[in-house]
């Protein structure tokens, strides 16, 4: 390898040019392995399994105009409607869904005399066809019985909805709260004082705002609780996936039966709620994305002018050395290891620099502490840059001519 | 050493067609030092470039240390030019981003040559044109003589079967061109064989044998001995 010498003469001849691209470098490198860091993180959030399944599912949620006399009652008849719709495989009503703006959530004690709570997790209150119209799949335990279930009504206090005796809770909410034990059989609390006992485990089941400060994204209980359609829930609909649109008008107009003071709040399918849901992520990921290959650019740029510069300034130096013997290879190779040399000089600077935009952003923004995966991702993208970007130039070199050597002055 | 047979070498320019060499036959044997005179534009560089394998000539035969050149690739012509050609040229051509030692070691790394062998090839070349206690300098911290002495040590180290030397003492004054040419009839003296271009007919009379090239074409002067020049009688002919 020819490194030495090329090495001595970047250090003696071209300290400030090689300094700038070097600089150059380690800047578009940290700032490629935050970016890319960032952009790991809101893919993952994007991704994040709700527990459902949101293919086949969609979501109508009513608000009643005025005093409703008989709530349960018109949700009984909601619910047979949407049923009796062709395409529905079933339909069931909850309190709340994943990607809702709103969120139900309750402290959960172990014993009743515990001050601090052992979790936080969210109330899904649901009705017998629950678990299976969204798609909840049991690991342990059981399903709700039918004399298990109540029925919800506000105007008796809030409190109310916890006089069940029973509850389901997701993997993940087990295992913080009864580590290495089958939680069913087991007694949780309410808050302080109502005790319920856990009849079944399921898989997950996300919270409807995802993950938050005091819980995990998948820390959720259910209620066998019908909730009626008053209190800002929703009716999620079963169907096949390509049914899903022309289903949601039927379940409209089916639902805005005239003389009933309603109106229809929101109508979606579940992928619907989950785009608008992760919409911030998505605008955030593709406007770093932008930034960062911008920045490559005007590296690229930077180091094909920098090298186009030193292959005319050398031309003569080129034409000598393909005299002395150079083949065309080792010409071109010269060019390639001086900018292996500038871009591994950057990359270096550039880690340390990328630690440093990290500590400010946490600083600053919150943001966790930067993974080093993101880091060769960021050497190995300047690497490949920089390489790309040095092979015009460096064949332009390979193709100087020797009789340069003897024939210009 | 080197054979050239009916060798000619135009240049086509959209407008001009040079004819540099015609038909040009010349024959330089092992050992010898050879002047190639000739005036301006009358292609002793054409010549000494298809000589040294920098240019392919159009037609004719070349035949270098016993080996035909004709048809080879770029490659294979560089890897000749490493093994076989050292070259002096009229403005040093040192690389000025390097020490000399860095400038001598250039050929050599190009042929791949150990990390050792290079050191010692080095060191006695740069000894040999008295410059081995400049080792670390730059060449633009030499004097003129002193760079080409440089160059010599770099045409040098690799063991050139041949020697090629475009005007080698045209940037210098006569005092270092003197010292430059009592370096070349020592390594001369010691076996090198050595072309060497000049318009200066000096120095061309302190050659073995003089080239005229007139218009493309050699004619041979055979240079007779002459009291006062050593180059000749000091050297046994190989032929
Ligand atoms: N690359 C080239 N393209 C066109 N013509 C050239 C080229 N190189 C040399 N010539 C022409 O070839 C002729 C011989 O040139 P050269 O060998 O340099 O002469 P000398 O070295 O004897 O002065 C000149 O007429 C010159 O103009
Ligand atoms: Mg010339």
């Amino acid at each position: 390898m020819t490194i030495a010498p090329i090495l001595r003469s970047l250090l003696a001849r071209h300290k400030t040019a090689g300094s700038l691209v070097i600089v150059e470098i380690a800047l578009t490198c940290a700032i490629v392995a935050n970016a890319v860091f960032l952009i790991g993180e809101r893919l993952q959030r994007i991704q994040t399994d709700s527990g459902v399944a949101e293919r086949e599912l969609s979501r109508v949620q009513l608000a009643g105009v005025g005093n409703q006399d008989d709530p349960h009652g018109q949700t009984r008849e909601d619910l047979a409607a949407l049923r009796a719709i062709p395409g529905v495989d079933s339909v069931t009503i909850t309190n709340q869904v994943p990607f809702g703006s709103s969120s139900w959530n309750s402290s959960l004690h172990l014993d009743p005399d515990q001050s601090e709570p052992a979790a936080h997790a969210a109330l899904y209150l649901g009705d017998a066809d629950f678990l299976d119209t969204v798609g909840l799949r049991l690991v342990a335990g059981r399903d709700f019985r039918d004399g298990e279930f109540l029925d919800y009504h506000p105007e008796e206090g809030w409190q109310q909805m916890l006089e069940v005796d029973t509850v389901i809770i997701t993997r993940a909410l087990a295992e913080r709260l009864f580590p290495g034990d089958s939680a069913v059989g087991e007694v949780l609390y309410f808050g302080e004082e109502t005790p319920v006992r856990v009849v079944g485990v399921i898989e997950g089941l996300m919270r409807p705002t995802g993950d938050s400060a005091d819980a995990p994204g998948h820390h959720s209980v259910l209620l066998p609780v019908r909730t009626p359609y008053t209190i800002g829930g929703s009716y999620v609909l079963r169907t096949a996936p390509s049914d899903r649109e022309r289903v949601l008008g039927d379940a409209t107009e089916a639902l805005s039966r005239p003389g009933a003071s309603r109106v229809v709040l929101e109508q979606e399918t579940f992928e619907e709620l989950r785009a608008e849901f992760f919409h911030a992520d998505r605008a955030m990921g593709w406007l770093l994305l932008i930034v960062c290959g911008a920045l490559l650019i005007v590296t690229a740029l930077g180091i094909v002018g920098l090298a186009s510069f030193w292959v005319q300034q050398r031309t003569r130096q080129i034409g000598v050395r393909r005299a002395l013997g150079a083949t065309r290879g080792q010409i071109a190779r010269h060019f390639q290891v001086e900018n292996l040399i500038l871009t591994s000089a950057g990359i270096v600077l550039g880690m340390g620099l990328a630690y440093a935009i990290n500590a400010w952003l946490m600083q600053r923004y919150e943001l966790p502490r930067l993974s080093w995966i993101a880091l060769p991702f960021g050497a190995v993208t300047l690497w490949a840059l920089g390489q790309l970007s040095v092979l015009g130039p460096a064949r332009r070199a390979a193709a100087i001519p020797p009789a340069v050597a003897t024939r210009s002055v | 050493m080197l054979h050239m047979r009916t060798i000619s070498k135009i240049y086509r320019t959209e407008l001009v067609e040079t004819h540099a060499l015609r038909e040009l036959d010349l024959h330089v044997r092992e050992g010898e030092f050879v002047a190639v005179t000739g005036p301006s534009g009358s292609g002793k560089t054409t010549f000494l470039n298809i000589a040294g394998l920098l240019e392919e000539f159009t037609s004719g035969e070349y035949e270098l240390d016993g080996e035909s050149v004709r048809g080879l690739s770029d490659d294979a012509r560089s890897r000749l030019r490493n093994r076989k050609i050292g070259f002096i040229f009229q403005s040093f051509n040192l690389i000025s981003d390097l020490s000399l030692f860095d400038n001598v070691d250039v050929p050599l790394r190009y042929r791949g040559m150990k990390t050792a062998e290079r050191r010692r090839r080095i060191g006695d070349a740069l000894e040999r044109v008295g410059l081995a206690s400049r080792m670390g300098h730059y060449p633009s911290e030499l004097s003129g003589g002193q760079q080409q002495r440089a160059a010599i040590a770099r045409a040098l180290a690799g063991s050139p079967k041949l020697l090629l030397a475009d005007e080698p003492t045209g940037n210098l004054d006569s005092q270092m061109a003197r010292g430059v040419l009592e370096l070349l009839e020592e390594l001369h003296a010691s076996g090198a064989t050595i072309v060497m271009v000049t318009h200066d007919p000096e120095l061309a009379a302190r050659a073995q044998r003089n080239i005229h090239i007139v218009d493309g074409q050699a004619t041979d002067v055979e240079a007779l001995p002459r009291p006062g020049h050593g180059g000749l009688a000091a050297t046994p002919s190989r032929i």
